[in-house]
């Protein structure tokens, strides 16, 4: 089965034209909590070292659309799928798929940033250990990468052995960032990680993503327009479950085509 | 708009104010309830206990004078009313204290005779002395109390005295000891100028039927190479001690009126000045010229304790810091292991198994020639140079120190110094042994069993109901783990006492069989369920294959149990308590550890299990959901951060595990036998502290020292409890402070 089977013809507001190699793809997802049904029939394709913005007033399912692409709702009870995320060139619930290498090559950065209640090393060095990596010189090599990836090593550097909860809010979530991308993940998924935020820290972050573009490809679920104007190559508008428009940003912002996506960004609901 | 309406958002109701602080006068109130509640306990137990620290005080209550010789023996009633003195004239004389005036006298012996040696005979109340012709005079003296309409009316009665001839040859002795019974048999051995030791004994045998009184009078010698200038005879009069002017110290048994070897022990170069058994006739206490006390004990030299007396060496215990001068009398307690020892200008207040020097003083009538101690040894009589004074001892407890409560005592009978719990023995004589250690020891071997199999189980369930359980069946797990908190402690500690320990003793080789068996089972399981293909395992409902493993259990235990005998009969050549016995060297009591444990732990399980849950459920979910998206499985989650952050939290439900089991008491106290032993040995019994104030209480006479101790008991699990519970409190404060971050 097929986008294409399923919508003959090609919807200008849905399918934008892509010319980035296409990493992810999700093909007609339906999704219920129970008896709810949270995503109706979203189909959309993630390309390359883009960023990609979810956007949508509250419970319009972009959080559960994020979560669906590393099978985090699996640990909620009560959740059924139907459709297929393709990510490079396979399903996700395949079930001959190990879960736990389809999550460390897909990362995530939560809405509260989640330290674990370890030293700034550990919490680096946590996803590489798990992975079986035990040398105490590489593991220093991927802190060091990877908080320097995350721009945090020349805050951190001299703390590396204190605990992460003694750090400021904005830094928790890029030592969030650093742990997530120690582990070399091909997709990093952001879940509003600047909800918590004060401005500068935020600036920092959508600065960090900016950076991190030339390595992977990113999706950002966000409640600040601004803020999926300002980093996002592509957006797509959910609304009540069902994908309403998505293309580049710019046009989504400029020139919406659909009614609700214009009374949505220009502020009339939400 | 009127004023009144405009007013009335501004001015609370005073119905809502009156409630309010209604509301927070009776929280409050409650509060301190609680709080003064608890202090109320506490400073109850703190005033049972105190008195046990109180030091004794001797004071003099009065001094009267002294008509005729001085008298050089003493004996008062029960109430300290009376005192019969016996001079060296041979006269005995009661004096009335009250008012110093004589009541009655009697002449010993009809002619007039010099007395020369004069004393009290140990557990006795009886006068005996010996004459300058070689006779000795035993006197029994009674003091009849009647109650004429209120007031009580002591009668003394100084019955006839027993006169024994023990140097035919008329001779001064050098020393005697002299005893009586109540049926009028008297002994005494004394030490005679041609140098033999010389025992008379006179039995009186009545006959029942025809109403006939019989007497026989048995003589024995023995030569003595030794001078011995003091005796000593026990209550049975089956053990003669003797002291040397050269520091010996002498011991012969008198068996069916013959005197048995003598066996000498020295006592350093220091002449004895006095010797005196304590009540019991077990201790002996040794007075020295240059000051010296010491306590001296007959100790099996065998391992074995039923070893044949002839097998004992009379022991020198342990020594008392010196009087000033040499040691002249010694008086023992009529009631416990104490006495009182006077030299010329020095008297001490002193108790043996304690090791205590209760009081020390100037001697309060210098150069006193009797010391006597009264029957309820709440006083004490001296006499000399024509006074008697009277004096009051004040000593409740002599008993307890923080070495006899802790440490290792030498007591009568035992061959080495020891903890020992034993507050009671089958006579008035015997000696308590109040040593808190065993109880505490049981106490915390009971507790260790207990949570060797509480936390495991508490944790690991907690843990995986918690972590892996499917949550359709977690609710109904925490209602049932709740049934199991509810069973009241009494039923668990019946069916651990009288069901469960009975099939236990038989089930051992099972139990241990299964210890290896269960554990492979389960594991071997889970491996062949993961390596069942997906589509099979699909087929069950998730969270099912929980119940795969109850049936594999199940079968693991059956198959355990079939295989007891065979099993037995391989490892342990078939009978698991001999074997356990000859190759282990280890007994096997029905009502042990083993049995607590299971029982004990069965009442700590859910405790654990409630608060290890909260634990891990209070573990922020976004924290396994941040370790899962890194790729993490659930194990490693669960391992690597899920344990680590509920730590304080588990940590805190094993302490207040720890606490309800140390508190713990209808499970001990009936499946445990209560035998106070120290033994680490899972197959013996224990004695816990709160069992053991259970047990003894009803028994302890209110004020006694045994009362008071076992509240000292209870203050100690108080003291235990409280500790725990404030680290267990302090750690979760802690953790309340570190998930406040997350």
């Amino acid at each position: 089965m097929t986008a294409d089977t399923l919508q003959p013809q090609r919807d200008p507001a849905l399918e934008p034209e892509i010319k980035d190699p296409i990493i992810l793809r999700v093909e007609a997802l339906s999704l219920w909590y129970g008896e709810k049904k949270a995503l109706k029939e979203i189909s959309l394709k993630i390309p390359e070292k883009q960023i990609t913005a979810f956007i949508g007033p509250s419970g319009c399912g972009k959080s559960t659309l994020l979560r669906c692409i590393n099978r985090l709702n699996d640990l909620i009870d009560g959740v059924r799928v139907e459709g297929d995320i393709v990510f490079n060139g396979a399903s996700i619930f395949d079930p001959r798929i190990e879960i736990n290498a389809l999550r460390k090559r897909i990362g995530m950065v939560f809405q509260k940033s989640n330290p674990f209640p370890k030293s700034i090393y550990e919490n680096v060095a946590y996803g590489p250990r798990i992975q079986g990596i035990k040398r105490k010189r590489d593991l220093d090599e991927i802190v060091e990468k990877s908080l320097k990836g995350a721009a945090l090593w020349d805050e951190v550097k001299d703390r590396l052995d204190e605990s992460a909860l003694g750090m400021s809010g904005g830094q928790q979530q890029r030592l969030c960032i650093a742990r997530a991308i120690a582990v070399e993940p091909e997709v990093i998924l952001f879940d509003e990680p600047c909800s918590a935020l004060d401005p500068i820290a935020t600036a920092r972050i959508e600065e960090l993503m900016q950076d991190l573009k030339s390595q992977y490809t990113q999706v950002i679920v966000t409640h600040n327009m601004q803020q999926a104007s300002r980093v996002s190559d592509l957006t797509a508008f959910l609304y009540l479950g069902e994908l309403i428009e998505y293309g580049p940003t710019e046009r989504i912002f400029i020139n919406p085509m659909k009614k609700q996506t214009e009374d949505y960004i220009t502020g009339r609901f939400g | 708009m009127s004023a009144e309406a405009t007013a009335r958002p501004h001015t609370t109701p005073w119905r809502r104010l009156a409630a309010d602080r209604i509301a927070r006068w009776v929280v409050s109130a409650g509060g301190l309830a609680i709080i003064v509640s608890i202090l109320g306990i506490l400073v109850f137990i703190l005033v049972e206990v105190a008195p046990l620290l109180t030091a004794a005080r001797v004071t003099v209550d009065r001094k009267i004078p002294l008509a005729g010789a001085a008298p050089g023996a003493l004996l008062s009633d029960e109430h300290r009313t009376h005192v019969a003195a016996l001079g060296a004239e041979g006269r005995v004389r009661v004096i009335r204290l009250s008012d110093g005036q004589t009541v009655a006298t009697r002449d010993l012996l009809a002619e007039p005779a010099e007395l020369v040696d004069l004393q009290v005979p140990p557990e006795s109340s009886a006068l005996a002395a010996s004459t300058r012709d070689g006779r000795v005079v035993i006197a029994p003296v009674t003091f009849q109390i009647t109650f004429d309409a209120q007031n009580r009316v002591v009668s003394p009665e100084i019955s006839e005295p027993v006169v024994l001839e023990v140097d035919p040859l008329g001779r001064p002795l050098q020393s005697f000891a002299a005893q009586i019974d109540e049926e009028g048999s008297a002994t005494t051995a004394a030490a005679l100028a041609d140098g033999t030791i010389t025992v008379v004994r006179r039995s009186v045998t009545h006959n029942e039927m025809t109403g006939e009184t019989g007497e026989e009078t048995v003589r024995t010698s023995a030569p003595v190479s030794y001078r011995v200038t003091h005796l000593a005879l026990d209550a049975d009069q089956k053990n003669l001690y003797g002291g040397t002017a050269g520091g010996e110290i002498l011991w012969w048994h008198l068996e069916e009126g013959q005197i048995g070897p003598v066996q000498a022990a020295s006592a350093g170069t220091a002449p004895i000045t006095a010797l005196a058994l304590l009540i019991g006739g077990r201790s002996l206490v040794v007075g020295q010229g240059n000051g010296t006390l010491s306590v001296w004990m007959p100790v099996s030299k065998a391992e074995d304790a039923d070893a044949a007396s002839g097998d004992e060496r009379l022991t020198r215990i342990r020594d008392f810091p010196p009087q000033s001068g040499a040691i002249r009398l010694i008086s023992p307690s009529p009631r416990r292991k104490g006495f009182l020892a006077l030299s010329d200008r020095e008297l001490g207040l002193y108790h043996s198994t304690s090791h205590r020097t209760l009081w020390t003083g100037p001697s309060p009538l210098p150069g006193a020639r009797a010391l006597g101690t009264s029957p309820k040894d709440d006083g004490a009589f001296l006499a000399g140079h024509g006074t008697l004074a009277s004096l009051a001892l004040r000593n409740p407890h002599p008993e307890t120190t923080w070495r006899t409560l802790f440490g290792k005592v030498w007591y009568e009978g035992y061959d080495h110094a020891d903890h020992v719990w034993q507050s009671t023995g089958g006579s008035d004589d015997f000696e308590p042994k109040l040593s808190l250690t065993p109880l505490l020891f049981g106490t915390l071997k009971g507790t260790l069993y207990s949570l060797i199999l509480a936390i495991p189980l508490g944790v690991f369930g907690a843990m995986y109901v918690s972590q892996f359980m499917h949550p359709g069946y977690k609710r109904y797990v925490k209602p049932l783990v709740e049934i199991m908190a509810s069973l009241p402690s009494v039923v668990l500690g019946f069916l651990a006492g009288l069901w469960l320990a009975p099939r236990i003793e038989h089930a051992v080789p099972s139990l241990l069989l299964a210890l290896f068996v269960l554990p492979v089972l389960v594991l071997l399981t889970g491996a062949a369920w993961n390596r069942l293909p997906r589509t099979f395992r699909g087929r069950f409902p998730a969270g099912t294959e929980a119940f795969l493993f109850v049936v594999v259990l199940a079968l693991g235990i059956w198959l355990c149990f079939s295989l007891r005998q065979p099993f037995e009969h391989l490892a342990f050549a078939g009978d698991f308590r001999s074997w356990l016995l000859h190759a282990v060297g280890l007994s096997y009591d029905q009502r042990n550890a083993l049995v607590v444990g299971l029982a004990m732990g069965f009442a700590v399980i859910p405790i654990i299990f409630a608060i290890a849950e909260d634990a891990f459920t209070n573990v922020p979910q976004n924290l396994v959901a941040g370790s899962l998206a890194l790729g993490a499985d659930r194990w490693q989650t669960v391992t690597r951060v899920v344990l680590p952050t509920a730590s304080p939290g588990i940590f805190s439900a094993v302490m207040v595990g720890f606490g309800r089991a140390v508190g713990e008491t209808m499970i001990v106290l009936m499946a445990t036998g209560n035998t106070p032993i120290m033994d680490w040995n899972p197959f013996n019994g224990f004695r816990t502290l709160s069992a053991n104030i259970a047990v003894e209480i009803p028994e302890a006479p209110h004020g006694d020292t045994l009362y008071r101790t076992l509240f000292l008991a209870a203050l100690l699990l108080f003291v235990l409890t409280f500790l725990v519970n404030t680290v267990a409190e302090l750690v979760r404060q802690r953790l309340r402070e570190r998930y406040s971050q997350l």
